[in-house]
């Protein structure tokens, strides 16, 4: 049986994106907005809104108990949480759940198990997945010094609390660890209201490959491939592709330990098994609980809806097919928009759009919560949209990227800039059309991706 | 609000324009770069009419039986165009082959010349003859072509004529003369100037005889063709603008000293002064000729 009315807990493209799936499954939707959202696109598409507070997050998009009010009082039966703010938070979870509204996500169990990150190793130690060396647990200022010196510099140090890498601190030398463990342990503290960090060895500019897992509530689980979002700065992924190129058989590897992973914690709906790939290894990392921002390049691949699979399993239905039916046709990329200014430390640039021009065309997606004359806040994410092409191979699709990028206009007034300029250079770079690319391929090439005319 | 939508096109039109130039600067290519190849259109898949400059595609002025869409000028025709055009298909049966011009005068290039026209143009003089049917009444046809050294008078041109002339005779049938001429051939000297009364002798037995000859005078008709047998059909037409006339007009001018009156010398200038009986479209032609066939017949009512 279909849930009928969904809350939708965040905003923004993902908000957009979220609420168009139901509407295409004739779900009925509410939003949540805070004061400073009013005009945002969610609020506008969504059946129903509700305020749920002022414009800082902490106050709307993260107040649980508003947000579980809203929800309540416009008689939806289940809360889809989109990703970020209260999309991992297992107390969220076990508050919805203990009021008879459906998580569209896993259980609040599996998100706490796999949310502590020295639980979730423990965890995957125990399924048999494949870990990066380091701390099982969390650790204290000696002992891990000296597991730092056992397991070789360079280290990482980080915030077993955390993720969009706050609270992360790369050591390569003994003498520099205390203060590095100190500063982590502050910015974790600080963050997540946390302190708590582990250790493991620094595989320097891995690849970042996720598998994306879905698993109903009968036991059945099954991947739809692997996104390559090795296209990184400071932690925070630029360009998704589906699929990675890599051998088959690591691929495959990944794959199996992936579901294994999933099926050992009891996964559910629909979660990113997420691992660095040096060589022909590959090590856990972590595994993100819900919906990533960069669904889109496998749904482009595989045809898949993920939002309306995640509704569907959330419902209590069974998968619709099987591991045979999942089939990989052409390559995806995904190229994340944001409005800042790559040229000042891509410090965020928002403001009032005044003039947009979308690219379309065969194999061209773009999600965005953007609109002519709308706003767009300083509050939240700098990210307003995701550009996403399918081409029969990854040259093709690198080379209807840029062509899409020539073709979109975000123009504003005052402040507002994007990184477009940036995203279009780095299709051009030789090395990025060559797939040498590992984590560490923005900051090794930016004066290069900086060097565009604007 | 309209300056403001303008404002927003432009600002469309320059971030374009910038990341053509941003594209242009960063293009990669993916083999040799190669330097643009002039690409030009073929010969003669264009057709220009010289009256008002508009270009059309070949095949489409040749449907239109080479008369201009736009302006209705009548272009030069082909002597085989022009069969195909006037006889019902498949009743063409060229008569009088195998006529190839000499070089009495042993002129100099004048054998090259020959040979390089009939290379150019397939045939083997410039008039061709021979019976045919308009709308199913028989006649013999002849036609002169001006692509085969402008349509000039020879022996084997003037030969020929007489010997469609003699064919008409034999068989008893009306003759139908499609004139295109430069007058008579240089190369040949007084062999052609001689042709002019061979051929209109040979025009005069015709008319003892009774027989229909209709000339139809297209552009150009000049010189010996035209002070001759050209200028001796029973019914003259023409065709819209043809040039008709014996000497040229600048040549007249030069002689008389005088200037000479708008249109001289064209099938409408001369119609006015009762030298042609009809100025005949192109399109009409056919339907022309075959109503003019048809009452010349032997017991033909109105």
């Amino acid at each position: 049986m279909m849930v009928k009315k969904v809350l939708v807990a965040n905003r923004g493209e993902v908000a957009v994106r979220i609420i168009r799936a139901c509407r295409a499954m004739e779900i009925e939707t509410v939003a949540i907005y805070s004061a400073a959202d009013a005009d945002e696109l969610h609020v506008h598409l969504a059946d129903d809104a509700v305020c749920v507070g002022g414009a800082a997050a902490q106050g709307s998009y993260l107040n649980m108990e508003n947000i579980l009010s809203a929800a309540l009082n416009t008689g939806c039966e289940a809360i889809h949480p989109g990703y970020g703010f209260l999309s991992e938070n297992s107390r969220f979870v076990k508050l919805c759940e203990s009021v008879g509204l459906t998580f569209v996500g896993p259980s609040a169990e599996v998100i706490a198990k796999m949310g502590d990150k020295s639980t979730a190793k423990k965890l995957m130690k125990a399924a048999g997945v494949p870990l990066v060396p380091g701390s099982a647990e969390e650790v204290e200022l000696e002992e891990g010094k000296q597991l730092a010196e056992s397991i070789g510099f360079p280290v990482l140090i980080k915030a077993s609390a955390g993720g969009g890498g706050r609270g992360m601190r790369i050591v390569r030398k003994v003498e520099d660890f205390e203060s590095a463990f100190q500063a982590a342990r502050y910015e974790a503290e600080a963050a997540f209201g946390h302190g708590g960090v582990y250790l493991e060895k620094y595989v320097e500019n891995p690849r970042h490959i996720e598998v994306q897992i879905l698993a109903d509530e009968y036991g059945n689980t099954l991947h739809l491939g692997e996104r390559d979002c090795s296209i990184q700065r400071r932690n925070q992924k630029i360009i998704e592709e589906a699929p990675a190129i890599l051998p088959d058989a690591l691929k495959e590897r990944m794959y199996e330990a992936a579901i294994r992973a999933a099926t050992h914690v009891g996964y559910t709906n629909a979660g990113t098994v997420e691992f660095i790939v040096e060589g022909e290894s590959f090590y856990f990392i972590e595994m993100n609980t819900r919906l990533q921002v960069e669904h889109p390049v496998t749904e482009a691949i595989t045809g898949v809806d993920l939002v309306r699979e995640q509704l569907r399993i959330a419902s209590g239905e069974s998968l619709a097919f099987d591991q045979e039916a999942v089939t990989f046709n052409g390559h995806a990329i995904e190229a994340r928009i944001n409005a800042e200014e790559p040229r000042e430390k891509f410090r965020p640039a928002p403001g009032r759009v005044s003039f947009l021009h979308l690219p379309q065309g065969p194999g061209i997606r773009f999600d965005s919560l953007l609109y002519t004359d709308g706003d767009i806040q300083p509050h939240y994410d700098s990210m307003v949209g995701k550009l996403i092409v399918r081409g029969d191979d990854r040259a093709d699709a690198i080379q209807r990227m840029s062509s899409a990028l020539d073709e979109l206009i975000i123009a504003g007034e005052g402040a507002l800039r994007t990184n477009r300029p940036f995203l279009s250079m780095l299709m051009l770079q030789r090395e990025f059309k060559d797939n040498e690319i590992d984590t560490g391929f923005v900051e090794r090439h930016l004066e290069r991706l900086l060097s565009y005319e604007s | 609000m309209r300056a403001e939508e303008g404002q927003k096109r432009r600002l469309m039109k320059q971030a374009f324009e910038a990341r053509r130039r941003f594209r242009a600067r960063h293009r990669t290519y993916r083999g040799e770069t190669s330097p643009l190849k002039h690409v030009g259109v073929p010969e003669g898949l264009y057709e220009k009419c010289k009256r008002c400059g508009e270009r059309f595609v070949k095949d489409d002025i040749l449907e239109n039986k080479m008369v201009c869409p736009s302006c209705d000028s009548h272009f030069r025709l082909r002597a085989i165009d022009r069969l195909n055009m006037t006889v019902d298909e498949g009743t063409f049966i060229e008569k009088g082959l195998g006529y190839i011009s000499l070089n009495p005068l042993f002129q100099e290039d004048y054998e090259q010349k020959l040979a390089e026209n009939r290379e150019r143009t397939g045939a083997d003089e410039a008039f061709i003859y021979g019976y045919g049917e308009i709308k199913g009444i028989p006649c013999v046809l002849g036609v002169l072509d001006s692509h085969f050294m402008m349509g000039s008078m020879g022996s084997v041109v003037g030969e020929k004529v007489v010997k469609s002339v003699e064919y008409a005779l034999v068989r008893r049938l009306p003759l139908v003369l499609f004139i295109a001429s430069g007058g008579a051939r240089m190369q040949e000297g007084i062999y052609s100037l001689m042709q002019m009364a061979k051929t209109a002798g040979a025009i005069q037995k015709l008319n003892q005889q009774d027989l229909l000859y209709i000339s139809i005078l297209t552009h150009p008709t000049t010189g010996g063709v035209s002070a001759s047998f050209a200028s001796l059909g029973d019914i003259i037409l023409a065709e819209p603008e043809a040039l008709i006339g014996f000497a040229g007009p600048r040549v007249i001018k030069q002689t008389i000293k005088q200037e000479l009156p708008e249109g001289f010398q064209s099938a409408e200038f001369l119609l006015e002064k009762g030298m042609l009986d009809k100025i005949v479209h192109r399109h009409a032609m056919k339907d022309t000729l075959y109503r003019l066939l048809y009452l010349h017949e032997k017991g033909a009512r109105l």
